[in-house]
């Protein structure tokens, strides 16, 4: 049974519209998050894919804040480090930034 | 560098495109601003992340319900339940949309009729009575009067 050009009018249709990023490989990412995912319907990868586009949307925005107090053009590990620890939401991305995290939060090593 | 860094079809290596992420990451901000490299990856790896847990509890509320394939409702119900409520709006007026596109492009095609053979005012129409049911599922604690079917069958 062939779905009425769900996957292929996506992929191959070229729109810049809301799904931006390739929907296959957000379907990989999501079987391999846990063991025993189950199916993931033709348009989950849909709502994931405008999900992510704001969730980076907000991370980058959230750094750019961090980025422009001090006074630089170039958004940094660390500013986007500080925007994860900055905000609530975030907390799932603590592991993950734990090591670009600014100087102040590592305990140096004495000289 | 590791030989990992090369693009491979083990699942270990699935990530997203990095030009789409920079294109997505230089849209939010000023033109003359310039983004690290490592945290252009590290936003990425953090998109991957929340890929991962939105999935994980999307699988859950799957797993509860009691249903065997992951559909939209359920993302959008683990982003509630994850403090991503706000998006939940955009996401799926994204996802009407492009269900919308979907059929128009299949009535262009003019291969198959799907049986709706909507004109696009009656599209458009369709599209606002979706969103409007949804907002009140999930305004209503999310009782849905009926499960409609996400795949337009094509069994003729």
């Amino acid at each position: 049974m062939r779905q009425a050009g769900t996957y292929s009018g996506m992929v191959i249709s070229g729109k810049t519209g809301p799904h931006l990023l390739p929907l296959a490989r957000i379907k990989k990412i999501m079987k391999k998050s846990g063991e025993e995912v189950k199916m993931i319907s033709g348009e989950s990868p849909i709502v994931f894919s405008k999900a992510c586009e704001l969730f980076i949307k907000e991370l980058t925005q959230r750094s750019w804040m961090v980025t422009i107090k001090g006074k630089t053009r170039t958004l940094s590990k660390e500013d986007v480090a500080s925007a994860v620890l900055a905000t609530d939401l975030f907390d799932f991305l603590l592991n993950l930034v734990s090591q670009s995290a600014p100087a102040p939060l590592h305990p140096k090593p004495p000289n | 560098m590791e030989p990992m860094d090369i693009v491979g079809k083990s699942k270990e290596d699935a990530s997203l495109p990095k030009a789409t992420m920079t294109k997505i990451i230089k849209e939010m901000l000023p033109p003359d601003v310039r983004v690290a490299r490592d945290a252009q990856d590290l936003l990425i790896e953090c998109c991957v992340e929340f890929i991962n847990l939105i999935s994980s509890e999307s699988n859950e509320v799957c797993n509860r319900e009691d249903k065997r394939t992951i559909a939209p409702e359920h993302v959008l119900k683990a982003l509630q339940a994850l403090g991503f409520g706000e998006y939940i709006e955009e996401v799926y007026a994204a996802y009407e949309q492009h269900k919308i596109e979907t059929m128009q492009d299949s009535l262009k095609g003019g291969k198959w009729s799907n049986g709706a053979e909507m004109t696009e005012e009656e599209a458009v129409a369709e599209q606002q009575r979706m969103f409007a049911e949804a907002r009140a599922r999930m305004n209503g604690g999310g009782v849905a009067p009926k499960q409609p079917d996400p795949d337009p069958s094509v069994e003729s």
